[in-house]
């Protein structure tokens, strides 16, 4: 009998818990996180939260479900124990050289990532494979043998392993594994083609470094939890919240960190799918701006769209080419350079910039009074009226209202533009800023970003999203409940998820169709097997089947769901006919006389249904309603300033309008109605026009 | 327009450039274009002046936008556009300097006129003839030439330059697939144009077009003037295909009056036998692009920031060619431009420029049977020497200035065609010595699984002169093109035997100042 699940998310500020129990009721509670020992803050968080329902640890009977910053901190930090790559003799700098490509032609002063695994950490295996799978060179033994001692003389804990084609045929990297761990037992060994077995050498290899790098520190972490939790009487396994918005356990996920990369993130993605279906809104832009960057996702038919490929560590302007590659599934999300700490500057031309660079949290904006001296978009938000100076983070942080303005004023000056006026300019360029980068993100992805609703959140989401929203034509905001603690509370409420996939490239009309039906039928074995395994009941798991298709001689695919009604009947031509209309509205053609290819083929299994219909609102007084004059693209308004927790079911009103919540504030822009839902969510809906 | 708008429509107009370009590549079958990132999207107003353009990796692509821009228009006035039509050339001396690339025109109408265009320049999968070398002896026997026509005129395909381009290439249905691409990323980008001018109430891009070239325009005079005027000359020499020797002279004269820069290439080397001569507006595209990168890199790329710089070059020379002059491997020395350019401005810009760099990506494409008879034809793939250093850091290794394109796969290639790679490492110590040393080169080794001769198309330079260093740093070593372990020098293409094997070991950059010790 399921009665109780727990999440925690661990973010680099705060920690999350929320508590559900199967009747639908939250608790939730928010505490710092302890950098210094991540556990720490886990097991405070669950011990306030049980407190606060009055709940046992042997009552917590459903899930425990985690999502962590903790791999992304190691690689960013880069304090974690030094380790080896093992690569095909003649490929020693496979990280060095990387794709050889410049992220910014016209910038003479660009740096790459430092690799992540030094030269003389890098060793050279005899042995060679072939693009078909087949062995051309036998693995030296001794060579291997002779680098796993020098590897236990170095101490090194950890080795990754990218030989090349391994990812058609992974015999030559286990035959190393084997070898290895018959000379040194406790070495952790990353292969490239159990991490991310796809073509392409570098990314392989970057990703499986990633992963050996982040194993000793995530793999003891993830123990002493799950111990932790056991002495604390919780019977059950940990489960770990991937990049991809599936799950995995944590004994599993310790071996493969670099999965867990945007684990937090994934389950804020989950958390905007399960409003995207309470609220019949299948079409989502899930919009999370925050103190440094805006990460935005797009959510299709109620689920977030999934990328196989990525970057991590971007060294230069969250530019594309300036991090690590990393080739596993993740939530496909956009990270933009502009928060609320984005500097305003002006180029060349005079014109206005804001971000990328960032005040980060210190000195931070000027109106935080720790010694910033440039504008930011804070500062702007600030004198424009949107923030309350004596309001923010509850009163917790008097703002500095006079400094801005006069950072502002004097910054104005160069465009002969008033701290009013330059603020506005602030507001609407870097709003146009994140617009025109999702513009760009859809495109990538074939999605119609035009008209479509915005889930708003994060510190800054709220005060901006309005403008985002006109800009991308859209109609809608949405401000949800249990925004603060979004991936603690995503986790809970959609469906376990796991995904697994089988690369085989060939024609369609042409398929090795008995091959074809022995990967589906043991993906879907292997992954009904794990879900049974978290506490699913066999009868409540569903199953959906997909392949990566392409015209034979591109290289990047498109996934389409197929019925696997189809696959049996061998329907090619329904196929053909499926992926040409995929094809068609993503990039507007249709290609003829050339031959389809499947590149893999997918299987997902989805634990039971959430049965989540509501979420409870706890009711607030009527009271603290105010009204203070905000400056608008038409000018200044008395706008009225009500504090959410003060918001009823049903109450309706039209913007411009100010409601405060201790962490953000939602902007209402004039032209736009208010209205809060009977889940407690506000809806900001654009009128006429 | 006040200066706030001017921001937002013009960072509109780069995000839709961007948005076609990744279109482009991501759906790509040239192996250069969708691995590489050889390709370039722009739109522009409708007097064919560049306005934007998307953030690739190819210089040459980018900036001879501009050029072809303005032989479109003369060609096809926009007021005799009908919408649906398409335009399109490969012509050298138009766009973008060898047949490879194809450069297509979408108009955009707005309202029943034209306002602009989007153009989108990619390297094709082949373009039939002699294939990716220097060897043809004219610009004939290089593939198909493609003037000035419309691909699609009032929707409707012209089937008969559909025929021709079906019957020229060798991949027929790899190259039409590109240009349907090519055709679709300009509708798209025009209809977004259409939706920035209706959102913001524009009723076509002219204002916006002077703003932004004028602002660019002033930007980069002024930052001409504050330099200190003179003429000031850089020079490079280096060696090419079959081991000639190429010399690239450049004065640059700053004239803080007028706020210009005039590159006068006067004394470069005459024309080449080879297939390595450059048409003037692909020596303007570098030239632009060198002083670029040093003078003003954050002012955008566009008819305004490009117009200050000038350039005179000897009529027929190695970086002015006429026709009939062959010049499918213009990069090698194309992108040896900067250099001398760079070499000239370490007297005004010492902490901008960077060292003489290896300079054009080594390049191969090889046709041949694989072992069950099959015929295979490559496209080109290619490699990077050295960057040369920085006034305060180091060149990056197996990076190329000025392109910035990727190298394709090891196993995307090794997928593709009966290719197999022994080695590609750096070689570590051939970037010049200096305080900041140069970028290192690479080793590349390579061998064919085939029982039959085949033919390789190999396109190295700096195998015998160095890449200079930078106040008192030593030089980049020379780079290698050895086959079974001996130099060649044959610039043409060469049949090979199933078991021989190809080494590049491309140059190092030069470095930066005095060595320490």
């Amino acid at each position: 009998m399921s009665n109780y699940s727990i999440a925690v998310d661990i973010g680099g500020t705060f920690t999350d818990v929320v508590l559900r129990h199967r009747d639908g009721r939250f608790w939730v509670d928010k505490t710092l996180t302890t950098a210094e020992d991540l556990k720490q803050g886990f097991f405070t968080a669950i011990k306030a939260v049980l407190t606060r329902a009055d709940c046992r640890a042997d009552q917590v009977d459903d899930v425990i479900v985690h999502a962590t910053t903790i791999v992304t901190n190691a690689i960013i930090e880069r304090k974690a124990p030094p380790v080896a790559l093992l690569v095909t003799e003649g490929f020693r700098d496979v990280l060095a050289i990387r794709d050889e490509c410049r992220s910014d032609i016209f910038d003479n002063q660009l740096e790459v990532p430092k690799p992540l695994v030094p030269g003389e950490l890098t060793f050279a295996v005899p042995e060679r494979m072939l693009s078909d799978g087949g062995v051309v060179k036998e693995v030296d033994r001794a060579a291997v043998q002779a680098i796993a001692r020098r590897l236990v003389e170095l101490k090194i804990e950890s080795v990754a392993v990218c030989l090349l084609n391994s990812y058609k045929n992974p015999a030559n990297e286990r035959l190393v594994r084997h070898i290895l761990t018959a000379e040194a037992s406790d070495i952790f060994v990353s292969l490239s083609s159990d991490i991310a077995p796809q073509m392409r050498e570098y990314p392989r290899a970057s990703t499986t470094a990633l992963n050996a790098y982040t194993v000793p520190i995530v793999k003891p972490y993830l123990d002493a939890l799950q111990e932790g939790l056991s002495a604390a009487g919780f019977r059950q396994e940990l489960l770990i919240m991937l990049s991809s918005g599936g799950v995995i356990g944590a004994g599993v996920a310790g071996l493969n960190p670099v999965r867990m990369i945007e684990s937090g993130p994934a389950a804020g993605a989950l958390a905007a799918s399960f409003y995207a279906k309470l609220l019949s809104a299948p079409d989502l832009l899930s919009f999370d701006m925050g103190g440094t960057t805006a990460k935005a996702c797009f959510i299709q038919n109620g689920q977030p769209l999934i990328t196989t490929s990525f970057e991590v560590d971007r060294i230069y302007r969250f530019q594309q080419g300036s991090g690590f590659p990393v080739t596993v599934p993740c939530i496909d999300m956009i990270e933009i350079g502009a928060g609320g700490g984005s500097l305003a500057d002006t180029d060349s031309l005079g014109l206005l910039t804001v971000g990328p660079q960032s005040a980060g949290s210190w000195p931070g904006p000027v109106c935080y009074r720790h010694g910033g001296t440039c504008p930011t978009v804070t500062d702007a938000d600030l004198i424009l009226g949107m923030l309350d100076a004596n309001n923010f983070l509850g009163g917790e942080m008097r703002l500095d209202v006079e400094g801005a303005r006069k950072v502002l004023e004097a910054f104005g000056k160069g465009q002969d533009l008033g701290a009013e006026d330059m603020a506005l300019g602030i507001y609407e360029v870097v709003g146009e800023s994140m617009a025109s980068a999702v513009r760009a993100h859809a495109t990538d992805r074939g999605v119609d970003w035009r008209g479509i609703p915005l889930l708003a959140f994060g510190g800054a989401g709220p005060v901006h999203a309005c403008h985002v929203a006109e800009l991308l034509d859209s109609r809608m905001v949405i401000y949800p409940l249990m925004a603060s603690v979004l991936s603690a509370f995503g986790a809970l409420v959609t469906p376990l998820r796991l995904d697994l996939f089988r690369s085989d490239v060939g024609l369609l009309r042409r398929l090795d169709w008995s091959l074809v039906d022995r990967h589906i039928s043991q993906m879907i074995d292997e992954a009904r097997a794990a879900l049974l395994k978290a506490g699913c009941a066999k009868n409540l798991i569903r199953i959906t089947i997909g392949g990566d298709f392409r015209y034979q001689g591109q290289h990047n695919e498109l996934t389409i769901m197929l019925a696997l009604k189809d696959i049996e009947a061998r329907q090619v031509d329904s196929i053909r006919a499926t992926f040409e209309a995929e094809y068609q509205k993503t990039y507007g053609i249709k290609l003829e006389n050339l031959d389809v290819e499947v590149v893999a083929w997918r299987v997902t299994a989805y634990g039971p249904e959430i049965d989540q219909k509501t979420v409870h609102m706890a009711a607030g007084a009527q009271s603290g309603r105010h009204s203070r004059s905000v400056r608008f693209h038409d000018g200044a308004h008395d706008t009225p300033v009500i504090p959410r927790a003060s918001l009823r079911v049903g109450e309706k009103f039209p913007g411009p309008a100010i409601i405060e919540e201790r962490e953000t504030t939602i902007v209402i822009l004039p032209g736009w109605e208010a209205s809060v839902d009977p889940h407690g969510c506000i809806f900001a809906t654009r009128q006429g026009a | 327009m006040d200066s706030i708008l001017l921001r937002v429509l013009w960072n509109n107009l780069i995000s839709i450039a961007n948005e076609q370009a990744r279109a482009l590549k991501r759906t790509a079958f040239s192996p250069v274009v969708r691995e590489a990132g050889d390709l370039a999207v722009a739109v522009l107003d409708v007097r064919g002046r560049l306005l934007a353009n998307a953030v690739t990796g190819a210089p040459g692509h980018i900036n001879t936008m501009r050029t072809a821009g303005e032989y479109f228009i003369q060609a096809f006035p926009p007021d005799t556009l009908k919408p649906g039509d398409q335009l399109i050339t490969n012509d050298p001396w138009l766009a973008s300097a060898h047949f490879f690339d194809i450069t297509v025109f979408s108009p955009i109408f707005f309202r029943g006129k034209v306002i602009g265009f989007i153009g989108s320049c990619i390297h094709h999968t082949d373009i039939g003839g002699y294939g990716m070398g220097a060897g043809a002896r004219d610009v004939h026997e290089e593939g198909l030439w493609i003037p000035l026509l419309k691909l699609y005129e009032a929707g409707e395909p012209n089937k008969t330059l559909f025929h021709i381009i079906r019957s020229n290439v060798r991949k027929p249905e790899h190259v039409l697939g590109d240009l349907a691409t090519q055709v679709s990323a300009g509708r798209i980008g025009a209809e977004r144009i259409v939706a920035l001018c209706e959102r913001y109430g524009l009723d076509d891009l002219q204002e916006l077009a002077d703003s932004l070239i004028e602002r660019s325009e002033e930007a980069t005079r002024a930052a001409i003037r504050k330099l200190k005027p003179g003429t000031y000359r850089g020079e490079t020499v280096f060696d090419v295909p079959g081991g000639e020797e190429v010399v690239i002279k450049a004065a640059v004269m700053i004239d803080t009056d007028k706020g210009e820069m005039v590159t006068d290439f006067e004394g470069s080397s005459p024309p080449s036998a080879l297939g390595i001569n450059v048409c003037i507006n692909y020596t303007k595209a570098y030239n632009a692009f060198a002083i670029h990168c040093c003078l003003n890199p954050d002012v955008p790329n566009n008819n305004g920031s490009l117009a200050p710089f000038k350039v005179i070059a000897p009529e027929s020379s190695i970086i002015n060619a006429k026709y009939p002059s062959p010049v499918s491997a213009r990069h090698v020395v194309g992108m040896h431009v900067p250099m001398p350019v760079m070499k000239a401005l370490y007297h005004v810009l010492p902490d901008k420029v960077l060292a003489e760099c290896a300079g054009g990506l080594w390049s191969a494409q090889i046709f041949g049977r694989d072992r069950s008879g099959r015929a295979f034809a490559s496209s080109m793939f290619n490699y990077s020497g050295g960057m040369g250093a920085r006034a305060n850091k180091r060149g990056l290794s197996a990076t190329c200035y000025p392109a910035g394109i990727s190298a394709v796969p090891i196993e995307v290639l090794e997928a593709e065609m009966p290719i197999v790679f022994d080695q590609k490492e750096l070689l570590r110590g051939t970037g010049g010595t200096g305080k900041y040393p140069g970028g290192d080169g690479q080793i590349v080794k390579f061998h064919l699984k085939t029982k039959q001769p085949w033919m390789l198309n190999a396109i190295v330079s700096r195998t015998k002169h160095e890449s200079d260093g930078l106040a008192g740093a030593g030089a980049g070593a020379p780079g290698r093109f050895l086959v079974n372990g001996k130099p060649i020098f044959d610039a043409r293409k060469l049949i090979m035997q199933p078991t021989d094997e190809v080494v590049f070991e491309t140059p190092g950059g030069g470095g930066y100042g005095p060595p320490t010790n």
